[in-house]
Parts: C-alpha cells; structure tokens; sequence
C-alpha cells in the first residue's frame, strides 16, 4: 500500500464555493479599476465582454475536452477553415448558408477528432495537433493563402455588431454558452460520463459505460461551441483568413489553466473557465487601453497568466516561502 | 501482556547497536495525526515485520524509514548514528534499499538499465555507461531470484511476474544495510516466494537487517523474526519475538478489542443464474486453455481459487463481461451476454468489482458518491438530465450500511483509506437495480480487518437477496470461509470442485496440482 | 498456413524492432517513399544541387526538433521554442555586432535561460507544461520586440562573412551544416550515452516510479526543458546565420512543426524514448516535403496537410502494431 508520489489530495470544494481564481478576477478588477482610466467606464467593459466573448465560447469546449482528459490544439485551425469556408459559400449559400458552411466544417473537424480519440484510442495530443495542422492546411489551399474579403453586408456582421434588447449578440452568446456548459456539466448525465470518463477511464468502462460515445460526443460538442465562436469571430473580421486565429488553442487552455482547471482530466467546473476568461479579457483590454508599446503588453499577460495559475497551484511560492514537500495522499490515514 | 519481560530479553545484550533505531516519531499532516509516537528497532541479520491495519500509520513510517518524507518529530539511528534523511537518494547512499510491490520500473529501458536504476540516479559525471552495473553482475542478480532473461530486453516485453522479480533482484544486488520490502509478494508464485524468502534469509546471515511489511501472517510466521505492530500511529508492540506472540494476540493487538467473526452461515442456493458454457481465455492471457463451462445459482458463493498466474482473477473477470475471450458464450436466466462487453452486462444486472482497485476502479478526483453511482447514473437520470437528490437517495443508504468512514460522501475517493474505496466499488454494485451476478476479485487485498468483515457480510448478504456470487481471491482463508464450492483453475482452466469445509491443506494440493490419493 | 506466414511475418517485425523500435521506423519510412515520389516525377529533384538546398535548409527545423524531443521524452511539452530562436537570433545578431564573430554564441545563451526558465517554471513550481511555455512564448516575443525597438530586423554588420558561414561549402558542407551536425551528434550521446539522458528517458518512461529511486524529478525537467532552450538558441543562431540578419519574428509557426518533426520521429507516441536520428529524419521529411512541393508547383499548404495526415497516421499506425497479436516474451523463470 505504497505510493510514495501519490497524487496530492485535491481539496474538495461543494458545487456553491467559489474557485480560487473568484479571488484572481476581483484583484485585477479593482487593480485596473483603480491604476487604468476609463477601464471601468460601461462602454469599456462592454467592448471588454464582446471581444472576450469569442475566448469565452471557444474556451467552453476546450473545458469539456479538459475534463474528458485530453486536450484540443485544432481549435485556431478549424476557426480559420470555418472563416474561409464560410465567405466562399456566401456567394451561392447566402449568409446563414454560409455561417452554416463554416460551422459544419468546424464540427466535422471535431468529428474526425473524436472519432480518431475514441475509436482508435490515438492520443488526444496527437490527432488534434494533426487536425490543427490538416484544418489550417486547408483553409490556405482553399484561400489561395491570402485572406478574401466578404461582401459588406448587415446580415453578415450582425453576430459580431448586432444588438438583442440592447445587448451584443456576442455577449448574449457567451453567457448562453457559460450556462449551457454548466447545465451540461452540472446537471446532465452526459456531463456526469465525462467526469467519470476523464477521471478513470478503465474504471468508467468496467463500470458499464460506453466510452467512446461519450468521448465523441465531448468532442462534437467542443466542435459546436467552437463553431459557434468561429461564426462570431468570422462575421467580425469580415473576410475569410487562413491564419485568423493561431493562438485561440493556447488561449482557451491557460484561460481553463487561470480557471484552477487541471488539464489531468476528471475535473473542472464552468465557473473557472468563466473566471479564466475574465482575467484574460480584462488583460487583453487593460493592456490595449494603457497604451504600452506592444513588448509590454505582451510581458505583462505573460506575467499575469502565470502568476494566476502559480497563484493557484503553489502560492507559498509566489509568498516566497518555502516549499514543503510534496503531501502524501490521504489513502493511508482516516 | 508480558511485554515488559520480552522488553527486557531483546534488549538484554548491552553491546549490541540497533541496525535502525526509530523513536519517538510524530508525523503531521495539517490536521490529522499520521504518526505520534512510533518507534521500530532492527536487529542486525534479522528480519523484523512491520504490522498493522491501514491507517495504523505503516506507511508513513515506511516512507520515513526509506527517506521519502521527513518526520516532524523523533529520532533516527542508523548503525548506532544519528541519521536524517534528506531523501530517497540519501537513504539509498546510506543502505537503505526498498523493494516496492507497486512496479517501480522503467518499461521502455532495458532489464539492464533497471538493474541500474539506483546508480544512474546516484552516479557522478556525465557518461551512463561506467553506471551500469556489469553485465555478469547483473546476470548474478538474477540467477538470485531465479529469473533466466535477456539483459537487452525492454521491460515491457516481460510478465508481470517477471518484473516483480526484477524489481526485487534490483533491490537485493544493491550494497544493503537495510532491505526493505513492502508487500513485494503479490505478484508471485509460490516458487518465486520461496526463492525470495532463500535470498532473504542469505542477506541475513550476511547481517543485513530486513524490514518485512506484508498481510500475510504464513508468510511472517515463515520469515520474520521479530515483530512491531502500529496502532494509530503508536507501537503497542515494540520490536518484540515473534515466537512469542500468538497471531491471536497479533491480531488482538492490530485491531484493538474487535475479534474476527466465526464461521458465517450461508444462504440456501436457488435456480441457475449464471451460465457460462465453453468459456476460454484467449491467448492474450498468456496461458494454455481448455473451456471452461460455470454455472451459479441464485444465492450461491462460488470461490475461484488459484495461484497467481494461473488465470483465475481473468477468468472471473471474463465472467462478468469484464475481458474479452476466446471462446465461449455467457447467459443470465437464459439471456445472452456477449463477452467482453460490460456495457450490456451491467444492463443485464451483473456487477463486477475489480482486482486493481486504482487503474479499474477508482475515479480518484470524483466524489465518493459519484464513485458509488458510476454503474447506476441513467437510473437517476431522464431525459438525460440529472434529477436532483437522485443521486444521494440511491445510494446513501449503501454507503451508511456499508459504514463509509469517515461518512463524507462529497469528499474525493482518494483520500479514503483502502478498505473505503473498496466499500465504494462495492456499493457502486450493490446499487444497481435488479443486480442478479456479482463478481469480485480480491475483494479485500490491502484492506484492514474491520473493513474486511464489513465486506463479507455484504457479500452474503448480497447472496441472501438471490444474487449469484462469484469471488476470485489469492486469500484462500477468505474463499474457503464465504463459497458455497471452490473452482480450482490452472493453467486457465478449471481443474475441479472442492465442497464447502475443505481443508486449507487439501485446497492448497488441489492448487498446486497434486490430488489427494 | 497463412496464419503462420502472418505470425512469422510479425515476428519478423518484432525481432527487427529489438533493432529499431517501431515508432522509429515511421520517419524513415516517409522520408524514403516522400523521396522516391518526388523523384519518380521531377528528376531535377534528385540533382546534387537540390539536395545540397534541402540538406541545408534542414537543420534549423531539424534542431528546434531536437531540443523538443527533449521536453517530450519527460512526458513534457515546449511551444515557446519559435519565439526563443527568434529571440536568439536577434541577440545573436546584436552581439555579432559588438565583439564579431564569437558574439554569436550569445545566441544560444539566451536560448538556454529561457530554456532554464521554462524547467523552472514546470519543474520547480510544478506548473502546467502548456501553460508555463504559453507564458514564456509571450513573454520571449514580447523581450525580442522589446530589444528590437518593435521588431525590426537587426542587421549583420559583417553580413556577407557571416552568411558565408551559411552558404559556401567548406568541404562539401557549409560550415554552418557541419556544425548542426555536430551538434545533433552531440545530442544523440547526450541521449544515449549520457546520465543526464538516461534520467531523461527514466522520468518519461514512469514518472511515479522516478523519484522512487532517487532521481530528482525537479532537476531532470530543468536539464530538459534547458537543453530544449539551448538547441531552440543553436537554431535562432543558424537562422541569423542563413539570413545575415536577426529576426526578432521570424519562428512563429516553427514549434509546431518542430513538435510535429519529433513526432513523426517517435518521440511523443509512449515517452521514454527518443532518438535523435528519427527526429532528424523527421525534420528532413517535412523539408524535403516542402521543397519537392514548391518545385512542383504546388502550394507549401498542401504539404502542411500532408505532415498532419502523416502525424496522425503515425499514431495509426503505432496502434496497429500494438494491437497484433502478443507473443510469449523470450523470458523464462526457471522452476
């Protein structure tokens, strides 16, 4: 009964307590309210939410991957496939047939990933770095390598500029999409598999679960919410871009990271992604608004991100403190 | 007692230095006490077991023996000189040499470079090469434990038996004042028992002091010398003469007041629940084997008994749809299940609760209710949504007659002890509806005594609702006190029926495949 | 009767893979059949010139895949080694400037801090791999703009001295070839013969098992994640080298070829093993892809989509291999 490096223990926190990362998003919120003019003027945290909002969508499929114990690197690739598929369809399909062009490419993407992770058990690391590198390829060839424009038109910017009741539409979209994924994860069955899936997966099949449905469809689904973000993202830049988005996998990752998500798999709630994806939104805005020569912005989101997750993970660390050594688990106590 | 007067005997030679000597030791983590007064004393050339239930803190004291963590509190002497561990290495450098029964080997490196595992960790310079150990050293290692194979060979390529054995030639070739083996009997034959048990015993007279954990009162009544047994985290017997002690007062001393219940009675079998016609492992088992036709009724306990290696934990496993076979067809009250699909076999009401409880079972992060549920989420599910307090009305009553402890049923699984995770395995069957097969492996390997019992009431209980039992344990004390019959399998076939009431001799005969006259 | 032609077949394969294992035989594999394809339709393809191009256009791709592979064999993970050569290439370039020629090694100085930095971050403070060298991609792009004043190429003032270090051959080579190639040589005993490699290989092959023995997990993911630095700063040098100039953008893209090289050449399949000659292979692979596509005619994209299948195919086909039927180890316990 030795397991001298066993897994630290994880303290359990209830469905109700906030993540660590709560703390993360109320600092940076009052430091930027405080140090940034005009960062907490309502028509900057308005602009803040709508550019934030495309992470935010895209990061809530990445959440899901993450519980499921894998990982999602095709997500800039298919986003970019999807832009371009979609002005090219605009001609023949109108604009809802071309969104729709564009998202159906983006779900057959995650189509072929899951099945390649479920069905053939290949490693989720692998195939999506493959699929980043087949969805980007293809959107080049298919562009010609150079970015098209589309046709100006109200239709196909209304999902980045239109307003419902006064709200961006993209902001409608990522609040849905927050709640949608913490109705999957919290309250559905198929939410339940792919905590149990992600966390054991010998375990989960013993238990009597089909596995690699609940593999595939975790993948589909992270297709839609990336669809849906890739819609978003193409009806802002309003043209067809083989490079639109090459950081968007990186970018959803250490947003779940800063969340106090694991990329071990079996855990993660929609409320850390949320929180992961503030941080870097108000980031990405503070930085934009202070005006710094574009070398600092960057040091500083370099910064802030590692120093939120270092927060999280080894805080005596960031206190300067020492370490003490790894905890063993619990298993030998009670 | 008459410890005081065991005391005084062992200590009795004024001279004589303590290979290792512990004292005092008080190991916290944050609020809970792991250790608080343990002490343990080798003699040199003596092989001393370590005893207690989980939780009694062995492990702890294990790792702080071998230099893994340090203790908050206490003193260590190694050869009469105060030592401190920095870590594992230190230890290493000093004679401390551990042989663990979970693998600690290297599968993509070869059985040489594992060999040499602890000099590549400790060598200076830069070249691997002069840290490799010879290669007829290493072949002599071998030769030690009886193991003949190709020092080229990637681990990976060889059984799991043969990498415990590695693992042990590697701790035994190391310069040693100090063997420790944790549990490292697990995954061998009786031979290869033996043989360590040989080697142990040459060490000794060498005056090497060994440090012996293990379940298994045969095996420390064949090996130890001496004995120490922790109770939370307190030695209520000191470093004391096995001889002296009766495993009564062993067992008294683990557990406190609590005694093991007598024979049990058992349920009345029904009709024929479980079928399995011209079942036959495949030759991914490694074994030869010839089909294997099963039958258990409703409210029968049938044990499969086995030596490790000879198919019986796959053979109960492909029983409950848990593996796929050969050859062979499965049926339930007359539905058919086809092999190796556990999805269709927990729908047709056959529980399975497997051997390895962390890669199989467990779903560590998870909470206990989670775990406990995993087996029954469509039953508190509709329309593919969870229905609220479902979860907790399905299951908690499983959990408290199973007496979950502690009873923090949103805590992770893997902060429970092993006796609790199990319980979890356990309730995750017992829950779902209509259960008519329950198949367990090792039902209680590496748990404490009270959870133990707690188990085996279940299990009968379990029988005495009509469920077809099936259990395959290396433990023969434990077949032979809840089976209504015992299968003996070989070679991955079933090699007869001993009734209930055989005697542990004749089944350890049967098992080793010599028949009584 | 056919059954036994497959069996011996696969024992066939089997035994040869005692030599070579089978996620190493993917580069090879691809490399000889992408050849023969381009060779079979443009015979130019062949020329001593064209190959003298491919085979020294190879080596910075083939040295960010070295150092990746590194990182991968602990099971780890680098995507800031593009923006480190980057960052190298312009102190390289800058420090040429100043002290001539030697200043160059300045580069591969920078690229092993970062490299130390990242060890830090993942084995000193146990953050997440993909996040720690996320950080550190933005961090080291930002530092390279920084020191560019906005990105400007840094040009060489002894450009045309330089550069011929890149192009002319000394013999057969140039000296910018040969010295990628000594230090892929350099890499391969690092991995092979070397204690610091077989730690390596130990903490990827069974990271639970690797302190057990008294390894230093921590200081193993510092020499990895250092060593991934140093040759991601060989090829930021190399670059600044083939261009006459640093080029503090240049590289973006580059690390997920570099990873997709060390892929192809076996390394991230099962961790605990590399090889320096497939990943190399690897590298040659993807170049001589894009090459043979460009000569044809036909969009690099395309090629691009090829590596992407083949990465995949190689996890395919690794699959496969495991899923055939096993056969008795040659061990035996005597009884």
């Amino acid at each position: 009964m030795m397991a001298l490096t066993g897994a630290r223990p994880r303290r359990f926190s209830g469905r109700l307590n906030p993540p660590a990362a709560v703390w993360v998003v109320l600092l940076l919120f009052c430091v930027f309210a405080l140090a940034v003019p005009r960062f907490a003027s309502a028509g900057n945290l308005e602009n803040l939410l709508r550019v934030g909002s495309i992470l935010g969508i895209a990061a809530c499929g990445q959440t899901i991957v993450l519980i499921l114990g894998g990982i999602e690197f095709s997500f800039g690739a298919s986003a970019a496939l999807a832009s371009v598929v979609t002005v090219l369809a605009l001609p023949s399909a109108g604009v809802a047939g071309g969104f729709a062009a564009g998202a159906a490419a983006v779900l057959l993407v995650g189509l072929v990933n899951g099945t390649l992770v479920a069905r053939f058990s290949l490693p989720p690391f692998l195939v999506t770095l493959g699929m980043l590198m087949v969805a980007g390829g293809g959107a080049a060839v298919l562009a010609g390598g150079l970015p098209i424009d589309a046709p100006p038109s109200d239709a196909f910017s209304w999902p980045a500029r239109g307003r419902v009741v006064g709200i961006p539409v993209p902001i409608l979209a990522a609040a849905a999409s927050f709640v949608l994924l913490h109705l999957l994860l919290a309250h559905t069955r198929a939410g339940r598999l792919w905590y149990l899936v992600g966390a054991n997966g010998t375990a989960a099949r013993l238990s009597g679960i089909t596995v690699w449905r609940s593999v595939l469809a975790g993948y589909l689904l992270a297709g839609a919410f990336c669809a849906l973000a890739a819609v978003i993202l193409t009806s802002r830049v309003a043209s067809g871009q083989p490079g639109l988005a090459p950081n968007l996998p990186f970018e959803t990752i250490a947003a779940c990271a800063v969340g106090g998500i694991p990329l071990a798999g079996g855990q993660g709630r929609a409320v850390q992604t949320l929180c992961g994806v503030l941080v870097i939104a108000m980031l990405n805005n503070a930085v934009v608004l202070l005006n710094l020569p574009v070398a600092y912005q960057q040091l500083m989101i370099a910064a802030v991100i590692l120093g939120a997750v270092m927060l999280q993970q080894a805080p005596r660390l960031l206190l300067l403190l020492p370490v003490r050594p790894a905890r063993q688990s619990e298993e030998d106590r009670s | 007692m008459t410890r005081t007067a065991i005391t005084r005997q062992t200590r009795g030679d004024p001279g004589k230095i303590w290979t290792l000597e512990v004292s005092g030791i008080a190991k916290n983590y944050g609020a809970t006490c792991a250790l608080r007064n343990a002490s343990l004393r080798l003699r040199p050339g003596k092989v001393h077991a370590l005893l207690g239930e989980n939780g009694a803190g062995k492990s702890t004291l294990v790792k702080i023996v071998v230099g893994a963590i340090q203790p908050d509190r206490g003193r260590i002497a190694l050869n009469g000189v105060p030592t401190r561990f920095a870590g594992v290495r230190q230890a290493i450098a000093a004679g401390v040499i551990p042989i663990y029964q979970h693998l600690s080997l290297f599968p993509h490196l070869s059985v040489l470079e594992n060999l040499s595992a602890f000099a590549i960790a400790g060598a200076a310079g830069l070249r691997a090469r002069p840290a490799l150990v010879p290669r007829a050293t290493a072949r002599a290692w071998l030769d030690a434990v009886g193991l003949d194979c190709d020092l080229d060979l990637p681990v990976e390529r060889l059984s799991v038996g043969e990498r415990q054995l590695v693992e042990i030639a590697r701790g035994l070739g190391q310069r040693c004042t100090l063997l420790v083996l944790d549990e490292p009997t697990a995954a061998l034959t009786h031979d290869e028992t033996d043989r360590l048990f040989g080697v142990v015993r040459r060490l000794c007279a060498e005056g090497t002091a060994v440090l012996f954990i293990s379940h298994k009162f045969d095996e420390i009544e064949a090996l130890a010398d001496d004995v120490t047994v922790l109770r939370d985290g307190v030695a209520v017997i000191d470093a004391e003469p096995l001889a002296s002690l009766s495993r009564a007062e062993l067992v008294r001393a683990m557990l406190g007041d609590m005694v093991e219940s007598g024979e049990r009675a058992l349920p009345q079998p029904g009709a024929p629940m479980l079928i399995a016609t011209g079942l036959m492992l495949g030759p991914a088992a490694g074994i030869a084997t010839r089909p294997a036709d099963i039958t258990v009724r409703a409210g029968e306990i049938v044990g499969l008994a086995g030596l490790v290696g000879s198919g019986a934990l796959e053979l109960a496993a492909a029983l409950a749809g848990a593996r796929p076979v050969a050859a062979g067809t499965l049926a339930v009250r007359g539905e058919t299940l086809p092999a190796g699909d556990r999805a269709r076999a927990v729908a047709a009401g056959v529980g399975y609760v497997p051997a390895d409880r962390h890669a199989e079972g467990l779903f560590g992060p998870l909470a206990a209710l989670q775990n406990a549920s995993s087996s029954t989420v469509a039953l508190f599910s509709r329309g593919g949504l969870l229905r609220p307090g479902g979860e907790a009305a399905a299951l908690m009553p499983w959990l408290r007659r199973l007496n979950l402890h502690p009873f923090q049923p949103e805590r992770p699984a893997a902060g429970f002890s092993g006796g609790n995770q199990q319980k979890l395995l356990l309730s995750r069957n017992l829950a779902v509806p209509d259960l008519r097969v329950l198949v367990v492996l090792e039902p209680t390997r590496g748990v404490d005594i009270a959870a133990r019992e707690t188990i085996h009431d279940a299990l009968v209980e379990a029988a005495g609702r009509g469920v077809a039992v099936v259990i395959a344990s290396s433990d023969l004390d434990e077949v032979m006190a809840l089976s209504h019959r015992i299968l003996v399998v070989r070679h991955g076939s079933l090699d007869g029926e001993l009734p209930r009431g055989t005697g542990r001799a004749a089944l350890m005969d049967r098992l080793a495949g010599r028949r009584a006259a | 009767m056919s059954v036994n032609l497959l069996r011996r077949s696969v024992d066939g394969l089997r035994a040869a893979g005692s030599v070579l294992p089978i996620p190493f035989r993917v580069a090879p594999l691809c490399l000889i059949l992408a050849v023969a394809v381009f060779a079979a339709i443009a015979p130019r393809f062949l020329s001593l010139g064209n190959a003298a191009n491919i085979g020294a256009q190879v080596w910075v791709l083939a040295l960010l895949a070295i150092g990746q592979m590194f990182v991968l064999a602990t099971r780890g993970f680098d995507i800031s080694v593009g923006a480190v050569a980057a960052l190298s290439s312009v102190c390289a370039a800058m420090a040429c400037n100043g002290w001539g020629l030697p200043g160059l090694s300045a580069g591969a100085l920078a690229g092993l801090l970062c490299g130390l930095v990242n060890g830090a971050l993942v084995g000193t403070l146990g953050l997440q791999p993909v996040v720690a060298t996320l950080g550190s991609l933005i961090a080291v792009r930002g530092l390279s703009l920084l020191i560019t004043g906005d990105g400007q190429v840094v040009p060489l003032d002894a450009a045309g001295a330089v550069t011929r270090l890149g192009f002319e051959p000394m013999p057969v080579l140039p000296a910018s070839s040969w010295a990628a190639l000594v230090l892929a040589v350099g890499a391969a005993l690092l991995v092979g013969r070397s204690l610091a490699g077989r730690r390596i290989l130990m903490a990827g092959s069974n990271p639970e098992a690797v302190a057990l023995v008294g390894v230093d997990t921590r200081r193993v993911q510092l020499w990895a994640y250092g060593l991934c630095g140093l040759f991601a700063g060989f090829a930021g040098v190399l670059m600044t080298v083939r261009a006459g100039s640093g080029l503090p953008t240049e590289g973006a893209g580059m690390e997920l070829q570099a990873i997709a090289a060390a892929v192809i050449g076996g390394t991230a399949l099962s961790g605990g093993i590399a090889s320096v000659a497939a990943v190399v292979t690897g590298a040659a692979f993807i170049q001589v892809l894009l090459t043979g596509l460009n000569l044809q005619g036909v969009s690099p994209f395309v090629a691009q989509i090829a590596v992407g299948v083949v990465i995949i195919a190689s996890g395919l086909l690794e699959t496969l291999l495991r899923s055939l039927p096993s056969f008795p180890s040659q061990s035996r316990t005597r009884t």
